[in-house]
Protein backbone atom coordinates (compact mmCIF):
# COMPACT_ATOMS: atom_id res chain seq x y z
CA UNK A 1 0.00 0.00 0.00
CA UNK A 2 1.50 3.36 -0.95
CA UNK A 3 0.94 6.06 1.64
CA UNK A 4 1.37 9.48 0.10
CA UNK A 5 0.27 11.56 3.06
CA UNK A 6 0.56 11.01 6.82
CA UNK A 7 -2.49 9.68 8.54
CA UNK A 8 -4.50 12.56 9.87
CA UNK A 9 -5.09 11.15 13.33
CA UNK A 10 -1.32 11.03 14.10
CA UNK A 11 -0.13 14.28 15.70
CA UNK A 12 3.56 15.09 16.16
CA UNK A 13 4.83 15.67 19.67
CA UNK A 14 7.01 18.60 20.70
CA UNK A 15 10.66 17.56 20.96
CA UNK A 16 12.51 20.81 21.82
CA UNK A 17 10.38 21.96 24.75
CA UNK A 18 13.52 22.10 26.93
CA UNK A 19 15.22 24.68 24.73
CA UNK A 20 12.08 26.79 24.37
CA UNK A 21 11.82 26.92 28.15
CA UNK A 22 15.51 27.70 28.56
CA UNK A 23 15.21 30.66 26.17
CA UNK A 24 12.94 32.32 28.71
CA UNK A 25 14.62 31.08 31.88
CA UNK A 26 18.04 32.35 30.84
CA UNK A 27 16.77 35.91 31.33
CA UNK A 28 15.35 35.07 34.75
CA UNK A 29 18.39 33.44 36.33
CA UNK A 30 19.29 36.42 38.51
CA UNK A 31 15.77 36.90 39.90
CA UNK A 32 14.74 36.22 43.46
CA UNK A 33 12.53 33.38 44.58
CA UNK A 34 10.74 30.77 42.51
CA UNK A 35 10.51 32.96 39.44
CA UNK A 36 14.12 32.14 38.60
CA UNK A 37 13.31 28.41 38.37
CA UNK A 38 9.65 27.89 37.52
CA UNK A 39 8.68 28.61 33.92
CA UNK A 40 5.10 29.73 34.60
CA UNK A 41 6.21 32.39 37.06
CA UNK A 42 9.30 33.27 35.05
CA UNK A 43 7.38 34.08 31.88
CA UNK A 44 5.41 36.81 33.63
CA UNK A 45 8.47 38.21 35.42
CA UNK A 46 10.64 38.23 32.32
CA UNK A 47 7.99 40.01 30.29
CA UNK A 48 7.59 42.67 32.99
CA UNK A 49 11.35 43.04 33.23
CA UNK A 50 11.61 43.68 29.48
CA UNK A 51 8.78 46.20 29.53
CA UNK A 52 10.39 48.00 32.44
CA UNK A 53 13.77 48.07 30.72
CA UNK A 54 12.32 49.66 27.58
CA UNK A 55 10.42 52.25 29.59
CA UNK A 56 13.46 53.01 31.73
CA UNK A 57 15.52 54.20 28.77
CA UNK A 58 13.76 57.58 28.87
CA UNK A 59 14.11 57.82 32.61
CA UNK A 60 17.81 56.95 32.49
CA UNK A 61 18.45 60.19 30.63
CA UNK A 62 16.58 62.17 33.26
CA UNK A 63 18.31 60.32 36.09
CA UNK A 64 21.80 60.85 34.70
CA UNK A 65 21.16 64.55 34.12
CA UNK A 66 20.01 64.95 37.71
CA UNK A 67 23.14 63.11 38.87
CA UNK A 68 25.39 65.42 36.87
CA UNK A 69 23.61 68.47 38.22
CA UNK A 70 24.07 67.24 41.80
CA UNK A 71 27.77 66.69 41.23
CA UNK A 72 28.31 70.08 39.56
CA UNK A 73 26.41 71.73 42.39
CA UNK A 74 28.62 70.06 44.99
CA UNK A 75 31.80 70.97 43.12
CA UNK A 76 30.84 74.59 42.54
CA UNK A 77 29.81 75.00 46.19
CA UNK A 78 33.35 73.97 47.12
CA UNK A 79 34.51 76.98 45.13
CA UNK A 80 31.91 79.29 46.63
CA UNK A 81 29.39 79.40 43.78
CA UNK A 82 25.85 78.14 43.66
CA UNK A 83 24.75 75.97 40.73
CA UNK A 84 22.35 78.43 39.00
CA UNK A 85 24.95 81.21 39.19
CA UNK A 86 27.67 78.89 37.87
CA UNK A 87 25.69 77.59 34.91
CA UNK A 88 24.14 80.92 33.91
CA UNK A 89 27.46 82.74 34.03
CA UNK A 90 29.19 80.01 32.03
CA UNK A 91 26.50 80.30 29.37
CA UNK A 92 26.85 84.07 29.31
CA UNK A 93 30.61 83.69 28.81
CA UNK A 94 29.88 81.50 25.77
CA UNK A 95 31.35 78.37 27.35
CA UNK A 96 29.11 75.72 25.81
CA UNK A 97 30.00 72.77 28.02
CA UNK A 98 27.20 70.36 28.84
CA UNK A 99 26.54 68.97 32.28
CA UNK A 100 28.05 65.59 31.52
CA UNK A 101 31.40 67.11 30.61
CA UNK A 102 31.30 69.53 33.55
CA UNK A 103 30.66 66.67 35.96
CA UNK A 104 33.55 64.66 34.48
CA UNK A 105 35.85 67.68 34.74
CA UNK A 106 34.82 68.20 38.35
CA UNK A 107 35.81 64.63 39.16
CA UNK A 108 38.91 64.04 37.07
CA UNK A 109 40.25 67.56 36.42
CA UNK A 110 39.65 69.59 39.58
CA UNK A 111 42.01 72.42 38.61
CA UNK A 112 40.20 72.99 35.31
CA UNK A 113 36.92 73.07 37.18
CA UNK A 114 38.37 75.60 39.62
CA UNK A 115 39.34 77.85 36.72
CA UNK A 116 35.85 77.50 35.23
CA UNK A 117 34.34 78.46 38.58
CA UNK A 118 36.65 81.48 38.73
CA UNK A 119 35.58 82.46 35.21
CA UNK A 120 31.91 82.23 36.18
CA UNK A 121 32.56 84.27 39.32
CA UNK A 122 34.35 87.01 37.36
CA UNK A 123 31.55 87.16 34.77
CA UNK A 124 29.08 87.43 37.63
CA UNK A 125 30.90 90.39 39.12
CA UNK A 126 31.05 92.07 35.72
CA UNK A 127 27.34 91.50 35.32
CA UNK A 128 26.67 93.17 38.67
CA UNK A 129 28.88 96.12 37.73
CA UNK A 130 27.16 96.54 34.39
CA UNK A 131 23.73 96.42 36.02
CA UNK A 132 24.44 98.55 39.10
CA UNK A 133 27.38 100.73 38.01
CA UNK A 134 25.34 103.10 35.80
CA UNK A 135 27.56 102.97 32.73
CA UNK A 136 30.64 104.86 33.99
CA UNK A 137 32.90 101.81 34.31
CA UNK A 138 34.53 100.21 31.26
CA UNK A 139 32.80 97.17 29.81
CA UNK A 140 33.74 93.85 31.31
CA UNK A 141 36.35 91.72 29.52
CA UNK A 142 34.61 88.40 29.88
CA UNK A 143 31.26 89.96 28.96
CA UNK A 144 32.38 90.46 25.38
CA UNK A 145 30.54 88.21 22.94
CA UNK A 146 32.41 86.59 20.07
CA UNK A 147 30.34 86.19 16.90
CA UNK A 148 31.22 83.17 14.75
CA UNK A 149 29.97 83.50 11.19
CA UNK B 1 48.13 48.78 8.55
CA UNK B 2 45.12 46.46 8.74
CA UNK B 3 45.71 43.07 10.38
CA UNK B 4 42.90 40.59 9.82
CA UNK B 5 41.75 39.22 13.16
CA UNK B 6 40.53 35.92 11.72
CA UNK B 7 43.26 33.30 11.95
CA UNK B 8 41.73 30.16 10.49
CA UNK B 9 38.43 28.82 9.21
CA UNK B 10 37.75 25.13 9.69
CA UNK B 11 35.03 23.58 7.57
CA UNK B 12 33.89 20.40 9.36
CA UNK B 13 31.33 18.37 7.47
CA UNK B 14 30.49 14.84 6.50
CA UNK B 15 30.81 13.94 2.79
CA UNK B 16 27.67 11.81 2.83
CA UNK B 17 25.22 13.70 5.04
CA UNK B 18 22.27 15.36 3.30
CA UNK B 19 22.41 18.67 5.13
CA UNK B 20 26.09 19.15 4.20
CA UNK B 21 25.22 19.54 0.52
CA UNK B 22 25.81 23.29 0.62
CA UNK B 23 29.14 22.76 2.33
CA UNK B 24 30.22 20.28 -0.37
CA UNK B 25 29.16 22.70 -3.13
CA UNK B 26 31.04 25.49 -1.37
CA UNK B 27 34.19 23.36 -1.25
CA UNK B 28 33.88 22.45 -4.92
CA UNK B 29 33.07 25.89 -6.28
CA UNK B 30 33.71 28.86 -4.05
CA UNK B 31 36.32 27.79 -1.50
CA UNK B 32 39.29 28.49 -3.78
CA UNK B 33 38.02 31.95 -4.72
CA UNK B 34 37.39 32.73 -1.08
CA UNK B 35 40.89 31.58 -0.12
CA UNK B 36 42.41 33.72 -2.87
CA UNK B 37 40.43 36.79 -1.87
CA UNK B 38 41.46 36.40 1.79
CA UNK B 39 45.15 35.47 1.66
CA UNK B 40 45.76 36.00 5.39
CA UNK B 41 43.09 33.50 6.46
CA UNK B 42 43.94 29.80 6.47
CA UNK B 43 41.06 27.64 5.27
CA UNK B 44 41.00 24.04 6.50
CA UNK B 45 38.58 21.58 4.94
CA UNK B 46 38.21 18.49 7.11
CA UNK B 47 35.57 15.97 6.03
CA UNK B 48 34.63 13.64 8.86
CA UNK B 49 33.51 10.19 7.91
CA UNK B 50 30.27 8.50 8.92
CA UNK B 51 27.15 10.02 10.43
CA UNK B 52 28.40 12.69 12.81
CA UNK B 53 27.31 16.02 14.24
CA UNK B 54 25.89 18.78 12.05
CA UNK B 55 28.22 20.52 9.56
CA UNK B 56 29.89 23.49 11.15
CA UNK B 57 32.13 26.40 10.15
CA UNK B 58 34.60 27.09 12.97
CA UNK B 59 36.36 30.48 13.06
CA UNK B 60 39.39 31.06 15.29
CA UNK B 61 40.57 34.58 15.99
CA UNK B 62 43.87 36.09 17.06
CA UNK B 63 42.67 36.73 20.62
CA UNK B 64 41.72 33.07 21.05
CA UNK B 65 37.93 33.14 20.65
CA UNK B 66 36.49 30.24 18.68
CA UNK B 67 33.15 30.84 16.99
CA UNK B 68 31.16 27.98 15.47
CA UNK B 69 28.37 28.59 12.97
CA UNK B 70 26.04 25.88 11.73
CA UNK B 71 25.98 25.50 7.96
CA UNK B 72 23.44 22.68 7.79
CA UNK B 73 21.00 23.10 4.90
CA UNK B 74 22.58 26.31 3.67
CA UNK B 75 23.35 27.09 0.07
CA UNK B 76 26.84 27.75 -1.18
CA UNK B 77 26.19 31.49 -1.53
CA UNK B 78 24.95 31.72 2.04
CA UNK B 79 28.10 29.96 3.26
CA UNK B 80 30.23 32.44 1.30
CA UNK B 81 28.38 35.34 2.92
CA UNK B 82 28.78 33.78 6.34
CA UNK B 83 32.49 33.24 5.79
CA UNK B 84 33.03 36.85 4.67
CA UNK B 85 31.08 38.05 7.73
CA UNK B 86 33.31 35.99 10.02
CA UNK B 87 36.40 37.20 8.19
CA UNK B 88 35.48 40.84 8.76
CA UNK B 89 34.77 40.39 12.48
CA UNK B 90 37.24 40.70 15.30
CA UNK B 91 37.31 38.08 18.01
CA UNK B 92 35.73 40.26 20.72
CA UNK B 93 32.63 38.87 22.46
CA UNK B 94 29.37 39.96 20.98
CA UNK B 95 27.77 41.52 24.02
CA UNK B 96 26.39 44.94 24.84
CA UNK B 97 29.22 47.49 25.15
CA UNK B 98 28.53 49.50 28.25
CA UNK B 99 30.42 52.61 27.20
CA UNK B 100 31.63 53.60 23.72
CA UNK B 101 34.85 54.95 25.23
CA UNK B 102 37.62 53.69 27.50
CA UNK B 103 40.73 55.28 28.96
CA UNK B 104 43.53 53.86 31.04
CA UNK B 105 44.37 57.33 32.39
CA UNK B 106 41.10 59.14 33.01
CA UNK B 107 42.63 61.82 35.21
CA UNK B 108 45.55 64.06 34.25
CA UNK B 109 45.39 66.64 37.02
CA UNK B 110 44.75 64.03 39.69
CA UNK B 111 41.34 62.64 40.59
CA UNK B 112 39.26 64.62 43.06
CA UNK B 113 39.42 63.50 46.68
CA UNK B 114 37.83 65.26 49.63
CA UNK B 115 41.05 67.12 50.42
CA UNK B 116 41.75 68.60 46.96
CA UNK B 117 40.07 71.95 47.57
CA UNK B 118 40.80 72.24 51.27
CA UNK B 119 43.70 74.29 52.69
CA UNK B 120 46.87 72.23 52.64
CA UNK B 121 47.34 72.63 56.40
CA UNK B 122 44.90 69.72 56.78
CA UNK B 123 47.10 67.29 54.89
CA UNK B 124 50.25 67.94 56.85
CA UNK B 125 51.16 65.06 59.13
CA UNK B 126 53.85 65.58 61.62
CA UNK B 127 54.58 66.96 65.05
CA UNK B 128 51.89 69.43 66.08
CA UNK B 129 52.69 72.92 64.84
CA UNK B 130 52.34 75.45 67.62
CA UNK B 131 49.82 78.19 66.79
CA UNK B 132 51.70 81.49 66.44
Amino acid sequence: MVVLSAARWVRSRLSDRFWRVQEVLKYARHFRGRKNRCYKLAVRSVRRAFVRSTKARKEKKRFLRALWITRIEAASLEHGLKYPAFISNLVKSQVELNRKVLADLAIYEPKTFKSLAALAQRRRQEGFLAALGDGNEPEGIFSRIVHHH
Amino acid sequence: RYVRQLQRLQLLFSPTAADARGARQFVEEAAQDFARQHPDVVLYVSPRSGPGPAPVLRAEYLNGTVREELIASKTSEEIVQLATKLANQSGLDIIRIRKPFHTDNPSIQGQWHPLTNKPSILTIQGPHLQPQ
